[in-house]
């Protein structure tokens, strides 16, 4: 997707609006202490997940059968597990799934609900209706049981994994975006873009989609930790990640097994996706905070 | 106000239409049927069997006869479990299901609402803070995770309540409602704060507190009653949830409820128990959408809306 910033020379005025909100928010962001934590956290965790090819301390198949599980100690961080394979490996693993899952089923609904909206805003009319009450019928499916159904009837893999994740999280995308564009079509700017002669693709494409941003990124950082717990929650159900490949939520899965002989098998998986999930809401409160300071909490 | 009722309702009409629709298909879509994983049945079984079960008719037609037996209040024999209806599944389900949400939803709501009406009460405080970051991290916490914790917190660590059961010993239904009920009260906290800060700036609380009532005054008799729209919103999905049970929370304690139902029967391919969880869970939703929209009614006259029906 597109989403280079307004600065075709078409429009000045516009782009110079967008630099003064983006440094605005950031100027507020900066204020919030828990988002600015929030936000290096998810650095953070980004960085170790694309290095954890060559920084994890141990091989991630690489079994001890001999050490069996042990409590955390100097060799092994986490601990290890009862194959005797190192749990810090095998979380910073998890991570890239989960991560992963988050970020790309995210994108999807990203695509699909920023698209859906700004041509049912734009559109109107009966265009409009029609593409919202699909919406308005999507929302009422039990979501839960519909992916749970998608999973247990087309089988166990991860794009399909993505696709169904994705869409279910577009929805609220959708009439977020379609919102923002209706009030927006009818404000001058777009319609001296029309009268010199922009196709309709072209404005939707420059102008109403950068223009309609702030609160498509806000919510947007609010998916991402809605999305990676319910791939964590698939997993735990055996539904979603499967062996050898690992998330966080197989690894809780796996932890509440052994809880009883072997806690740290639950609690490290679990403080990592409890801290990840913590980071990113405090993220999206904040740039929510910092972008759209008309809208309260909640 | 019985117009308003009335339109609604039929209105879900469409909805659960579509619902159904959906999920006959996607279900009958899928590659294997409930009895093709079975050791070896004789071909004139099978054909006996699916005979039984009309599978042998065309698709559009099991699709119209199912359309009917719903119509009558009939969900349907269940496949997996040869004698049962899924009437009387969901029957011997739906109550400790019920139980659990009713205790989880109580939880939820008195913690959630005395959290949100605290921090509203001095926002940007540690009185605000505190109880916002604990919501934050009823939030993060999913069931699956914190119900487990729990589990080897009090009852292996502590050994103060039993770990699994519902109803057998006393105090096993504590950890399971706390666990139900902890995402719902972090979300209700939120929501009340919210929704007491925006009635907290408006007017009419300016003249109660210039008439000199108490803020104990200000707040219970005028306050909280419009403030508590947002939640009385979300408690409607919310309370459906609740009620169809959740899996995970049901399957950690070992609890007979329908959600463990409608897992079993998703991966058992049990074509009606599937499909009549899908239609009791949406037929939940439309009518505690319905009740919380009518009680939003009933404490806000703003959306006594005689034009426009009110929404």
């Amino acid at each position: 997707m597109s989403t280079d910033a307004p600065h075709t020379g078409q429009l000045p005025d516009d782009a110079e609006q967008g630099t003064s909100l983006w440094a605005d928010a950031w100027a507020r962001l900066r204020k919030n202490r828990l988002a600015l934590f929030g936000l290096g956290v998810i650095i953070f965790l980004c960085v170790v997940s694309l290095l954890t090819p060559w920084i994890a301390p141990y091989g991630y198949e690489q079994q001890n059968l001999a050490l069996g599980a042990t409590p955390p100690s100097w060799q092994h961080w986490f601990g290890t597990d009862i194959f005797g394979r190192d749990l810090l490996t095998r979380v910073m693993w998890g991570g890239r799934m989960s991560l992963m899952v988050g970020f790309v089923a995210t994108g999807v609904a990203l695509v699909i609900g920023v698209l859906w909206g700004t041509v049912a805003g734009y559109a109107g009319g009966r265009v409009d209706a029609v593409m919202m009450r699909l919406v308005d019928i999507l929302y009422a499916l039990p979501f839960m049981i519909f992916i749970i159904l998608l999973m247990v009837v087309f089988g166990r893999n991860i794009i399909l994994l993505f696709l169904a994740i994705g869409a279910v999280e577009w929805l609220t995308m959708a009439r977020i975006v379609r919102g923002q564009v209706q009030s927006l079509r009818r404000q001058e700017f777009i319609e001296a873009a029309h009268s010199l002669g922009l196709s309709r693709w072209r404005i939707i494409r420059k102008h109403l989609i950068p223009n309609s941003l702030g609160p498509v990124i806000v919510y947007t950082t609010l998916t991402i930790p809605s999305v990676m717990l319910l791939e964590a929650f698939l997993s735990f159900l055996g539904l979603g990640v499967q062996p050898p490949e690992s998330s966080w939520g197989l690894l809780i899965n796996n932890g509440v097994e052994t809880m009883e002989e072997y806690p740290w098998l639950l609690i490290f998986p679990g403080l990592a996706l409890a801290i990840t999930l913590f980071s990113l809401n405090f993220l999206g409160d904040g740039l929510r905070d910092a972008l759209d300071p008309r809208s309260s909490k909640d | 106000m019985f117009k308003f009722t009335l339109s609604r309702l039929l209105q879900a009409v469409p909805v659960l239409l579509v619902v159904i629709t959906v999920t006959f298909f996607l279900v009958r879509m899928a590659p294997g049927g409930p009895f093709s994983d079975e050791k070896a049945v004789p071909p004139e079984v099978l054909r006996a069997l699916e005979a039984q079960y009309r599978l042998d008719l065309p698709l559009i037609q099991q699709y119209f006869s199912y359309l009917g037996d719903l119509a009558r209040g009939d969900f349907g024999p269940s496949f997996r479990y040869p004698g049962r209806s899924v009437n009387e599944l969901i029957e011997a389900g739906l109550p400790a299901s019920a139980e659990l949400g009713l205790y989880a939803l109580l939880i939820a709501i008195v913690i959630g609402v005395l959290a949100g009406l605290i921090a509203a009460m001095r926002p940007n405080t540690a009185q605000d803070y505190i109880p916002m970051s604990t919501a934050m991290i009823g939030i993060c916490l999913p069931s699956f995770l914190l119900g487990p914790l729990l589990v080897l917190v009090f009852g292996i660590w502590l050994e103060w309540l039993p770990v699994s059961g519902w109803g057998n010993i006393p105090g096993d239904k504590i950890l399971p409602s706390i666990t139900m009920g902890s995402t719902y009260a972090a979300y209700i906290a939120r929501l009340s704060r919210g929704g007491m800060l925006e009635v907290l700036s408006q007017d009419y609380i300016r003249t109660a507190r210039a008439k000199g009532l108490p803020e104990r005054v200000v707040i219970v008799r005028h306050a909280l009653r419009g403030g508590l729209i947002p939640v009385v919103a979300y408690l409607g999905p919310a309370f459906a949830g609740l009620l169809s049970g959740s899996f995970v929370v049901e399957t950690i304690f070992q609890i007979p409820g329908l959600g463990r139902f409608f897992v079993q029967a998703a991966f058992n391919r049990d074509y009606t128990m599937i499909m009549g969880s899908v239609v009791f869970f949406a037929l939940l939703i439309v009518v505690f959408n319905l009740i919380s929209d009518l009680i939003a009614v009933w404490i806000d006259p703003r959306l006594r809306n005689p034009s426009r029906g009110g929404r």
